[in-house]
């Protein structure tokens, strides 16, 4: 089958599953299981070189006017392969996650909305007219923000979707603005590489806000922590894995379709460097699983914009090869972080399915129950740890050599990408704090509640998922060559200057190291499994320090654990603490609460809306519904418009 | 097969002599207090009974407390292979090969403080909590000191990176990298290898559960890391690789040593510094490595 047909399959049995899947549950995953398969059949050939390097269908059907127009090259089928993959592991999570049984209202609902927000989301990857494609986005938009509140009985659920669907549309203005300038300048809404329009250029600040919004980029994006946090965990992780993806190909796509000014790649790499080290920051500060895992995000949108920004940067420095590498590597980590993050939000929600509980301060002990889920978590941790030998590490060096090759040249450049690679090596270590952090308390040690001794393994259905995604890690992990195609074809789709076909021979190299390391250390862990056994095992009580009595509230807990950092930190994170202490000699209770709200959000966002919620409520009351004052109102505004037809007369 | 036997050759090289240098570090401790000290093999016998010895495990502790030591002592052995050894050179190097490096040594880490916490002991947890913090420092001093030689050398593959040439920011580099050595490896004024007082412990805190074969993997994959970091900061100061084969093992040989006595004598001269002071003196060797990226960027062209 043609590109053209397997696209036109997939759309067919999407939108045929949001018609029937509210009522056939299974008969709607095996169409987006179609679906996904062949989108994926659509996109992988051409990744891979074997399909034609482009696919284009113009049709005289107008929509709203326009002629239909879609196009997929190599830059938007590397995310629709997110969009496919993770899509269709988060439709099988669902099934058995939000089933039917357990949410009776709510599940036929999400099943609708998710083959909603698939089909939108494949159609802003093909659309190639400005109309359409702002079409597309918006229902992208408006289905995210129904998955986010499908728990419309939580209060957080609909404050976080309410703040989503504002800030959305803060930047779905800034969208209209952009596609409706381009459309002006050029005279039509259709949309391709358009390099030459050089007066188009300064357009490119209205893509970076309006797609950073939806993107996560740091400081725009205070809706992420919480609707991450609060939607069904099926959706955090395809918001997360797949929604804020699109944000990136937005600027992306038209940073390379588009000529952009010559400031952006310092833009670019600035907000990069900033959301890398205050998302993880802020990550590490929380106690709340989800939401940490939500600044982590943030944290990696920040590694892919200095990876992009460094391209930027080199495509302004005589198209140095540098920034080759970087993009290779930011490129590398959209698919990354799609694949460890879904697999962490998995994680998350089976925590949550089998105990009720994300506050990690009340779980512990887990993988006695769960041990599969520990276990996936735990290779999700390494992965977005960024360490050896899986994808977080691989895709991260490649953003490195960029850096360093950028640095060792001495050029201009350099003095801007040594902070950014500098801060990358922070960001990093604190992105192993975190998920020791996480990874520990959540599944090591013993239960902080009686729900987390209760805790049980969840089903196939979940876990099959976060297998899949779990050997997509170590697969990018320990033969990254066999990826590089997909890239460099990307990489020539973004600017066909500069196409590369070979991979370069240190990745090889890697792959082998990576690859020979995870083999030696399955080998010694056997190893010392085996000495262990034969020297004589001796399971005892955990020392502690000779005190009789040691309970599960004795342990470290997260908050503790981030204490050191925290103190580093205290005017940034702009913690609360709520503190009751034991009084009496009876004392009857006592309260130690700590949050870290969103920085941005409780310092910058909501003072200025509260000034224009104050500013409205008091133009309100002018609506007090009493006829005679109505009446004063007409006669006062008939009044300035005849003063001010008299004063026109006049002159 | 030649590099399968040389590979072979300098994996020994790594692991037997990893464990003289606590040895030696105690020796010169001993020799400053006027003590006769324990014998610089001491740490071999402890290795050896070790691996003898039968293990205790917590009720809590799950397989990870077995891996995580395993796969820690596998991501430092690899980490000493990639590090050139004067006119040797690395066993395999690649560009960008120092990144792995820092990273294997982070894998070390994340496997290390994961097993601390296996126990549910609250003496693991602080003990994790302060090597995973107070590594968020130390690794951005590495990274700059990274920066700092491959911009001096223009280049980032370790053994071009370390053979090249004495840039005029060696000393700052060698100070700072110092500095991170001694975090790094748990050394006083960081923390004390030999404190009995569990509350202020870093390394020995996380490793407090272990016993048996997984507590020697710990022990000697520490040992390795510090003879890793010993050569690092010798090869960053002396142009090691540039000197005859022999000419050239030697003078590693002997900059190793002395690095190793100065660890004894600081430790020996100052005592252990109060935990909320380490940050500063983490980003005071920060500083040091910045200043070397500095003088590396404007100085020699």
């Amino acid at each position: 089958m043609t590109t053209g047909e397997l696209l036109l399959g997939a759309a067919l049995c999407l939108v045929l599953g949001a018609a029937l899947g509210p009522w056939f549950p299974r008969l709607w995953l095996a169409l987006l299981l179609a679906a996904a398969t062949g989108a994926l059949g659509a996109a992988l050939p051409m990744l891979a070189g074997a399909g034609p390097p482009e696919w284009e269908w113009r049709s005289a059907f107008a929509v709203g006017g326009e002629p239909v127009h879609l196009r997929l090259d190599s830059l938007s089928a590397l995310f629709l392969v997110i969009v496919s993959f993770v899509g269709g592991a988060s439709a099988v999570y669902s099934s058995e996650y939000w089933s039917d049984d357990t949410r009776p209202v709510s599940a036929p609902a999400g099943r609708l909305w998710m083959s909603s927000m698939l089909v939108a989301m494949g159609l802003v990857l093909v659309a190639s007219n400005g109309l359409h494609f702002l079409i597309a986005w918006e229902l992208f938009t408006v289905s995210a923000y129904f998955l986010i509140t499908l728990e419309r009985e939580s209060r957080a659920a609909r404050s976080a979707g309410w703040l989503y669907l504002a800030a959305s549309h803060g930047g779905a203005v800034l969208l209209l603005g952009f596609f409706a300038a381009i459309a002006a300048r050029t005279g039509s809404w259709d949309l391709g590489p358009m390099r030459d329009h050089r007066d188009l250029a300064p357009l490119f600040w209205l893509a970076l806000f309006g797609f950073g919004v939806k993107g996560g980029v740091f400081p725009v994006h205070v809706w992420l922590p919480s609707a991450h946090a609060n939607a069904p965990s099926h959706v955090s992780a395809l918001m997360s894995g797949v929604a804020i993806n699109m944000g990136i190909y937005g600027m992306m796509r038209f940073s390379g379709w588009l000529p952009v000014p010559a400031a952006a790649g310092w833009a670019v790499l600035g907000l990069g460097a900033a959301g890398a080290l205050l998302g993880i920051a802020l990550a590490f500060l929380q106690s709340d699983l989800k939401r940490l895992l939500a600044y982590c995000t943030v944290e990696n949108v920040g590694i892919i914009l200095i990876g992009f920004g460094g391209a930027l940067v080199g495509v302004s420095h005589g198209d140095a090869p540098w920034g080759r590498l970087a993009l290779a590597g930011a490129l590398l980590h959209v698919w990354n972080h799609s694949l460890f993050k879904s697999l962490l939000f998995f994680g998350a929600g089976s925590v949550l399915h089998a105990t009720g509980k994300r506050e990690m301060s009340q779980l512990g002990g887990l993988w006695r129950s769960m041990p599969w889920t520990a276990g996936l978590f735990a290779l999700g941790a390494v992965a977005v740890s960024g360490l050896p030998p899986l994808n977080g590490f691989v895709s991260e060096w490649l953003v490195y050599l960029g850096l360093f090759d950028a640095a060792a040249s001495r050029g201009s450049a350099a003095w801007m990408l040594m902070p950014a690679a500098i801060v990358m090596g922070m960001s990093g270590a604190l992105a192993l704090a975190t998920f020791v952090k996480a990874g520990a308390t959540v599944f090591l040690g013993a239960g902080r509640s009686k729900a987390a001794d209760d805790g049980r393994e969840c089903g196939m259905r979940m876990l099959g998922p976060m297998f899949a995604l779990g050997s997509a890690c170590l697969a990018v992990g320990l033969a990254p060559v066999l990826f590089w195609p997909a890239i460099s074809r990307s990489i020539e789709a973004w600017r066909p200057e500069w196409a590369v076909s070979e991979a370069p021979a240190p990745i090889i190299t890697l792959g082998w190291v990576q690859a020979a390391l995870a083999a030696v250390a399955c080998v010694a862990v056997a190893w010392l499994w085996r000495k262990r056994a034969r020297n004589g095992l001796r399971r005892a009580p955990t020392w502690g320090c000779a005190y009789s009595a040691p309970t599960a509230r004795m342990q470290y807990t997260g908050g503790s654990f981030s204490g050191i950092v925290a103190s580093w930190v205290p005017r940034i994170s702009g913690f609360s603490r709520i503190l009751r202490r034991p009084r009496g000699p009876f004392p009857s209770g006592a309260t130690w609460i700590e949050e870290f709200p969103d920085t941005v959000l409780s310092y910058a966002i909501e003072p200025m809306a509260a000034i224009v919620l104050r500013v409205s409520a008091a133009t309100r009351r002018l609506q007090h519904g009493r006829l005679q004052f109505y009446v004063v109102y007409l006669l006062s505004g008939l009044a300035v418009v005849a003063i001010l037809v008299w004063i026109g007369v006049k002159q | 097969m030649i590099i399968a036997l040389e590979s072979a050759v300098r994996l020994a090289v790594w692991l037997l002599l990893a464990p003289l240098l606590p040895g030696v570090i105690n020796k010169v401790k001993a020799w400053v207090a006027g003590r006769r000290g324990p014998p610089v093999l001491q740490l071999y016998f402890d290795l050896a009974r070790l691996w003898r010895k039968s293990v205790v495990m917590s009720t809590l502790a799950s397989p990870g407390f077995v891996a995580g030591p395993a796969i820690a002592w596998v991501a430092l052995a690899g980490a000493a292979m990639l590090m050139p050894l004067g006119p040797a050179g690395g066993a395999i190097s690649f560009k960008g090969d120092v990144l792995l490096l820092v990273y294997l040594l982070a894998l070390a880490r994340f496997c290390t403080a994961w097993a601390a916490l296996e126990t549910g002991s609250a003496f693991g947890g602080m003990g994790a909590a302060r090597e995973v913090s107070f590594a968020v420092l130390s690794e951005v001093a590495l990274i700059t000191a990274v920066l700092a030689l491959s911009v001096q050398t223009g280049n980032i593959t370790l053994s071009e990176m370390l053979s090249l040439s004495v840039g005029s920011g060696a000393m700052l580099l060698a100070a700072g990298l110092f500095g991170v050595l001694l975090a790094e490896n748990c050394r006083v004024p960081f923390d004390d290898p030999n404190t009995h007082l569990e509350l202020t412990m870093v390394h020995e805190a996380m490793v407090l559960d272990h016993s048996g074969p997984p507590f020697a993997v710990i022990l000697h994959g520490a040992s390795i890391k510090l003879l890793l970091f010993a050569v690092l900061l010798s090869q960053v100061v002396l142009p090691v690789g540039k000197l005859s084969p022999l000419a050239g093992t030697a003078t590693l040989a002997g900059a190793v040593l002395a690095v190793t006595v100065c660890v004894g004598l600081v430790e020996s001269l100052t005592a252990r510094m109060a935990f909320r002071r380490v940050p500063l003196i983490l980003t005071a060797s920060f500083l040091l490595c910045l200043f070397a990226l500095l003088l590396a960027l404007k100085g020699g062209a």
